[in-house]
């Protein structure tokens, strides 16, 4: 079985993908991004009340990483195209949570994206998106419709903590892209100084 | 300009206004007005946040974002931003 690092929203989605990884054996921790100040504090009180669930669960420690993203997110917004900031804000997840997995000895990365539920996750951009980490990706809801998902969620217990009252992210522009071209979001990217932005992050990332 | 009621967003964690029609708002000219009253503002561009828990987002379109449960609280903080954008 493998090390892996998923990333937790406090969703619907995110725990029944980690419960699915957990349940084949693998050794999993989590990665939040804390997007405040375009949340509030609700998404992280999910994750960490999602984690105390799958903890008992599986008897498995399952460290969470806390990672700032709020700051990311502003100068994304004041020097990048508004049109690609959902994909440009996946990027920088993904590549903190692999900043994270190296550090930790983790050999992929996890998620609960399926296909084309919101902006983010159109295949377009999830390949946008993934291309700026080298670590395996695993998507163990890819197929899953939002019933099913939804239907695991009340089986384990996940299901009421995520749905409780949350602001949604504040950062996501009016009509963001659903199709996006890597080498456009490549050169859009190139008006921020990635490793600064990266080395920041994992500088203040809190292990709880 | 013209606000709607101010309203408990779907998510039922904030209260939301809008303003019809939407505006263009001179958003570094807000925000100079909120940090005169001593409160901290970030300008991200295309919106502020400011309050002291960041509990205010303005958007260049003239919505507005109360992070609070309280109608009665969210209604006082309502007042206050409309006397930074200049609505009557």
């Amino acid at each position: 079985m493998a090390r892996g690092v998923m990333l937790m929203s406090g969703g619907i989605d995110s725990p029944v993908s980690l419960h699915l990884l957990l349940r084949q054996g693998h050794e999993m921790m989590a990665v939040h991004m804390d997007n405040r100040p375009f949340t509030d504090d609700s998404p992280l009180e999910k994750v960490v009340d999602h984690l105390e669930i799958l903890r008992q669960r599986y008897r498995q420690p399952i460290p969470l990483y806390v990672l700032p993203h709020g700051p990311t997110q502003i100068t994304l917004m004041r020097q990048t195209d508004r049109h690609v900031g959902c994909v440009l804000c996946r990027r920088f997840m993904w590549r903190s949570a692999e900043r994270i997995a190296e550090r930790e000895g983790a050999t992929f990365l996890a998620t609960g994206e399926s296909l084309g539920q919101v902006a983010s996750q159109t295949l377009s951009n999830m390949r946008s998106a993934t291309a700026s980490v080298q670590l395996p990706i695993v998507r163990p809801l890819v197929g899953f419709d939002k019933l099913e998902i939804e239907a695991v969620a009340r089986s384990i217990g996940t299901y009421g903590i995520s749905t409780r009252p949350g602001l949604c992210c504040q950062a996501v522009p009016d009509r963001p892209a659903t199709k996006s071209h890597l080498l456009q979001i490549e050169k859009e990217e190139e008006r921020v100084d990635v490793d600064q932005i990266l080395d920041d992050v994992v500088r203040h990332a809190v292990r709880m | 300009m013209t606000y709607s009621e101010l309203k408990l967003c779907a998510t039922r964690s904030a209260f939301e206004a809008v303003p019809n029609p939407r505006l263009k708002l001179d958003l570094p000219g807000v925000a100079a007005r909120i940090a005169a009253e001593g409160l901290p503002v970030i300008d991200a561009r295309v919106m502020l946040i400011a309050g002291e828990r960041h509990e205010v987002t303005i958007s260049r379109d003239g919505r507005v974002l109360i992070k609070l449960t309280d109608p009665d609280a969210a209604r006082r903080v309502f007042e206050r931003v409309r006397g930074w954008i200049g609505a009557t």
